[in-house]
């Protein structure tokens, strides 16, 4: 005979602690039931809960599963309130004949969740446990891991409770999301809909779900009285009584129909605590404590807690209880909240404590799970030694905002440290509120160490951080306080001697230098920063000065500074300097950009994208994600443009990004005439656009905005004085700073067009000057051979030769400018050329200007003429999803076969 | 009091070491003592990357209890039902 404690014979589960000799076995998974504990109780809750209205999303989930089993890979989202059932429909669908295996974790509701919880959970079964416990790990390495195991035979993932998830597993996912359909995989997660607000990490994710064709959503809503009486049928009790005292929730409805005699319980805490009427004092706190553990109760803390199995056997009785991932959990969270509900104030430390004390005696506890519990009982020095140790797993396991959210605690509880100690953290915890994207957070915590140093006499670290606030001030797009940072660090490093600070000091001085065109600032900076790198040994502070005084050469209109840049850039990829080549990577990529190399940017932006992603630097991938928007931009794939620069406007990470998404997203509309007239975003983006630049203050980039206001006034007609008195007197002040030929003459051909030139100019590059010079043919050949076909036929379009300009207006409707060729129709009829192109009745003809990144990438594969099963397995994707995409990209390329792409590669800009 | 045989899955467990030994049979014992009903741990044998358990419980339930408060793996559970060795050809008539 066996109670409910007794586990299925072939026992499969996760483990904690991976590397400990005695990890529990890899399973071959398939049961999804709760372990034991609570089945004996309540045999048919599931299929009770499961049967009610549910029949449609019970079909999805079985379709998704049935093709995981046939090796089609889908994912679905379960979304609702708790207790609206999403576990058990989950559990349902995973009962199956069908030849797959099944793993199945959770996130932690703890206050901080354990970074990649649920997947270390899986790690032995799925077998990475290995690699996980490898602190030099990336987190690309261990979504490679992830999405080895998943794709070797047929598998159910399912990941429940994703409003707790933490920002690795997230990052986890969305890989695996990305792929699905490449692999046999059903991907199933929960969670609640209304706890996933804006700025939640799993948003991310769910929005993909949103978007992929592969990924479906369920919302599950409450019973409604017919099923609700559908559930009560046996009972006797009134189906529309119930149904107003539970609002239709499966849960409560359940709960209620166990106990059909008992009078009706006001809540479901009632009706939860119910079940436990029964138990003993001491019994019930055993239940209390299990519901302060809300990850769960360790299977190994038992002993210590005192916790013996009669206990287990009459508390199985109660039917609140499961036993799951090594340890006790309450069947369900609203059941665990109704007995955390009862633990009187100031009850609660002391069961953490009692926590703490058992789980300290076992192999490895998890220091996220123990800082949890030290903080319930208040207990400060623990707190803060396990959230230290808690931070930095985190750190290894690339999430970011967890290991924030540890460092915050640490802090709290620390508040006697010696300033020194806290000082440090602080800096730590401002680095990983950087790495998060949060900017404004990050200056205001390392700002609140500067008395900190002062307090305890350590002018290096004060010098440090003034350093990283400059640097952070700088992404935040204040120049001035930048500045004023690095001035400020180079002058406290100064008085202690020629240091290694000093050197970071005036290398970040001599970086804004460089950006503002003032390279002789800039190489004296970082000629200073050169020698003390060479003086203390220093390889990564060495390479840095050496390739931005390389990369300032090349902004400065040296091209040959371009082969140094690009090899410093793998000189700190082999010294595994991934933040330097990243960073290396963002400046050559924007310099090729500017400097219209538009093919070299594309192949530098192909490799460093993935570098950034992979090396989990989020400040490059947004700034090179700008790049990229801009490049699309002037290559005509303006789909694509808008796709990135949404990516980085909507991501809000670093307003220092912003200026060419902003420009991007105005100048696109104006251009395709989008509606007949321009609405007011737009005009917004270009406001804060200037906004920006004011702040920046640099002159490429204010030149960029100001030509971008005088395409609009050249576009309306409607005056605007940036443009008709600040650009030329601009231009003028310019006229003897280097590196600005480019900025300087798309700021000079617009003025030109409306008549505002001034008669004093900076030297332009050469495809401006030959517009000015009036060689409008040449400067259109010119463009052409970059491949920037709206600057090619704008250059046509200065032309004095009305066939140049019909043909203008021909280009412009090719690439979707139609607002942009309908001005030139108008100077056309003006100017009383009567054969003008009408304009087309689609608004945009079929060119790459409609193609997505992801229809980009597979246009290029086809142009590089790979079948429809290699484009799949270079892009991780079906060869049905392959199909699909590559239908697409014919009609949007107007074409008739993938003959066509192939030839025409060059003219589409795919090559 | 039943006894059973119990296999544990280790990879390595060749490889432990006298100290690893006895780390788990603290834990071990840690976890019988806990349990607040009968069970003698009679002997183990390390073979490859197996464990294998001698124990007397009740029933199988709490062979499976004992290992989860250990944290040990607990991949078969066989109650012994007879023993023998070469002694036992004695008992037999001889023909």
């Amino acid at each position: 005979m066996t109670t409910g404690i007794l586990p299925p014979p072939a026992r499969r589960g996760g483990v904690r602690s991976p590397g400990s000799p005695l990890a529990r076995p890899a399973g071959t998974a398939a049961d999804l039931r709760p372990r034991a504990l609570g089945e004996i109780a309540a045999p048919n809750y599931a299929q009770r809960v499961e049967l009610v209205e549910r029949d449609r999303p019970l079909a999805v989930l079985r379709a998704a599963v049935a093709g995981a089993a046939a090796g089609e890979g889908a994912g679905v989202a379960v979304a609702g309130e708790p207790g609206v059932g999403k576990s058990t429909l989950i559990s349902a669908a995973c009962r199956t004949d069908a030849a797959v295996r099944v793993w199945r974790a959770c996130c932690d509701p703890l206050s901080t969740p354990r970074p990649l919880g649920p997947f270390r959970d899986l790690a032995v079964q799925a077998g990475y446990a290995g690699s996980l416990g490898r602190e030099d790990l990336l987190l690309s390495q261990i979504c490679e891991e992830i999405y080895h195991a998943v794709r070797a035979e047929p598998t159910v993932l399912v990941i429940e409770d994703l409003h707790w998830v933490d920002t690795a597993s997230v990052d986890v996912l969305r890989f695996l999301a990305r792929r699905v359909t490449s692999m046999p995989l059903a991907l199933l997660v929960s969670y609640r809909d209304h706890e996933v607000g804006p700025g939640h990490s799993a948003r991310a994710f769910l929005g993909d779900f949103a978007r992929l064709d592969a990924l479906t959503t369920l919302r599950l809503d409450a019973l409604s009285p017919a099923g609700v009486g559908e559930i009560l049928r046996s009972t006797g009790l009134d189906p529309a009584r119930v149904h107003t005292l539970t609002g239709g929730n499966p849960f409560f409805v359940t709960e209620v129909a166990k106990d059909p005699d008992r009078p009706l319980p006001a809540s479901v805490r009632d009706a939860v605590l119910a079940r436990a009427a029964e138990v003993t004092p001491e019994d019930f706190e055993v239940l209390q404590l299990v519901a302060a553990a809300p990850d769960r109760l360790d299977d190994r803390a038992l002993p210590a807690l005192g916790v013996d199995l009669p206990t287990l056997r009459r508390l199985d009785a109660t039917g609140l209880l499961n036993r799951d991932r090594d340890g006790l959990v309450y069947r369900h969270e609203l059941a665990r909240q109704a007995v955390e509900s009862t633990i009187p104030p100031g009850g609660a430390p002391r069961l953490h404590a009692r926590l703490v004390a058992a789980l300290e005696q076992i192999h490895r506890p998890d220091p996220a799970v123990l800082t949890h519990h030290s903080v319930g009982a208040r207990d400060s020095v623990r707190a803060a030694r396990y959230a230290r140790e808690a931070a930095q797993e985190a750190i290894i396991a690339r999430s970011h905002t967890e290991a924030a959210a540890f460092f915050r605690t640490a802090l709290d509880n620390m508040q006697d440290a010696p300033p020194g100690e806290r000082g440090r953290l602080l800096l730590q915890l401002g680095f990983e509120q950087y790495m998060t994207s949060r900017l404004t957070e990050a200056i205001a915590t390392v700002s609140a160490t500067f008395p900190l140093w002062s307090e305890a006499r350590d002018q290096g670290g004060l010098a440090a951080a003034h350093v990283s606030v400059a640097l952070f001030e700088y992404y935040n797009a204040r120049r001035r306080q930048a500045e004023e940072h690095a001035d400020r660090a180079t002058a406290i490093a100064g008085e202690s001697g020629p240091d290694l600070t000093l050197g970071l000091a005036r290398a970040t001085r001599g970086y804004f230098a460089y950006m503002r065109q003032d390279f002789d600032l800039a190489a004296a900076c970082n000629d200073d920063a050169g020698r003390i790198a060479v003086a203390n040994g220093n390889d990564p502070l060495e390479i840095r000065s050496r390739l931005v005084r390389a990369a300032a050469d090349l902004a400065g209109g040296d091209d040959g500074a371009r082969s140094r840049v690009a090899a410093f850039i793998e000189e700190a990829r082999t010294h595994n300097l991934d933040e330097l080549a990243s960073t290396g990577y963002s400046n050559l990529a924007n310099l090729d950009v500017e400097q219209r190399r538009l093919r070299e940017a594309q192949s530098v932006l192909d490799q460093s994208l993935p570098f950034a992603a992979e090396r989990d630097i989020p400040i490059c991938r947004h700034w090179q994600t700008g790049v990229r928007s801009r490049l699309h931009f002037a290559r005509g794939h303006w789909s694509a443009a808008l796709e990135d620069a949404w990516f980085v406007l909507d991501g809000d990470g670093m307003p220092l990004a912003n200026v060419w998404p902003l420009l991007v997203t105005a100048l696109i509309p104006l251009r395709r005439g989008d509606g007949g007239q321009i609405d007011d975003r737009p005009a917004e983006s270009l406001d804060r656009a200037w906004e920006l630049v004011g702040l920046i203050d640099e002159p490429l980039r204010r030149l960029a905005v100001l030509a971008a206001l005088a395409e609009r006034m050249w576009m309306t007609g409607v005056p605007d004085t940036r443009v008709t008195e600040l650009a030329p007197v601009e231009l003028i002040a310019l006229a003897d700073v280097s590196g600005i030929g480019w900025a300087a003459g798309d700021l000079g051909v617009w003025l030109h067009r409306l008549g505002l030139l001034p008669d004093r100019l900076p030297a332009v590059a050469e495809p401006f000057r030959l517009a000015l010079d009036g060689r409008a043919d040449r400067a259109a050949t010119w463009w052409h051979r970059a491949g920037e076909p709206f600057a090619e036929a704008m250059a046509l379009s200065d032309s004095p030769a009305p066939a140049d300009r019909v043909r203008a207006v021909d280009l412009l409707d090719g690439v979707g400018a139609v607002g942009t060729a309908d001005r030139v129709r108008a100077a056309l009829r003006r100017d009383g050329i009567t054969q003008v192109p009408p304009r087309p009745r689609v608004s945009t003809r079929s060119n790459p200007a409609g193609l997505t990144n992801r229809q980009l990438d597979v246009a290029k594969l086809v142009a590089r003429g790979f079948t429809n099963a290699e484009i799949a397995a270079r892009l991780f994707i079906s060869t049905k999803t392959a199909d699909h995409h590559v239908s697409a990209v014919l009609a949007k390329l107007g074409v008739a076969n993938r003959r066509a792409v192939v030839v025409q590669a060059g003219e589409l800009g795919l090559g | 009091m039943p006894r059973y045989l119990i296999e544990r899955e280790i990879p390595g467990a060749a490889n432990l070491t006298m100290d690893d030994l006895a780390e788990i049979a603290r834990t071990s014992n840690e976890a019988v003592a806990s349990l607040g009903v009968p069970y003698t741990w009679v002997t183990s044998y390390v073979a490859g990357d197996k464990i294998y358990c001698l124990h007397e419980a009740e029933d199988v339930e709490t062979i499976r209890e004992h290992a989860r408060r250990g944290g040990f793996p607990c991949n078969v559970v066989a109650e012994v039902t007879n023993e023998f060795g070469p002694r036992t050809a004695d008992l037999m008539p001889v023909r």
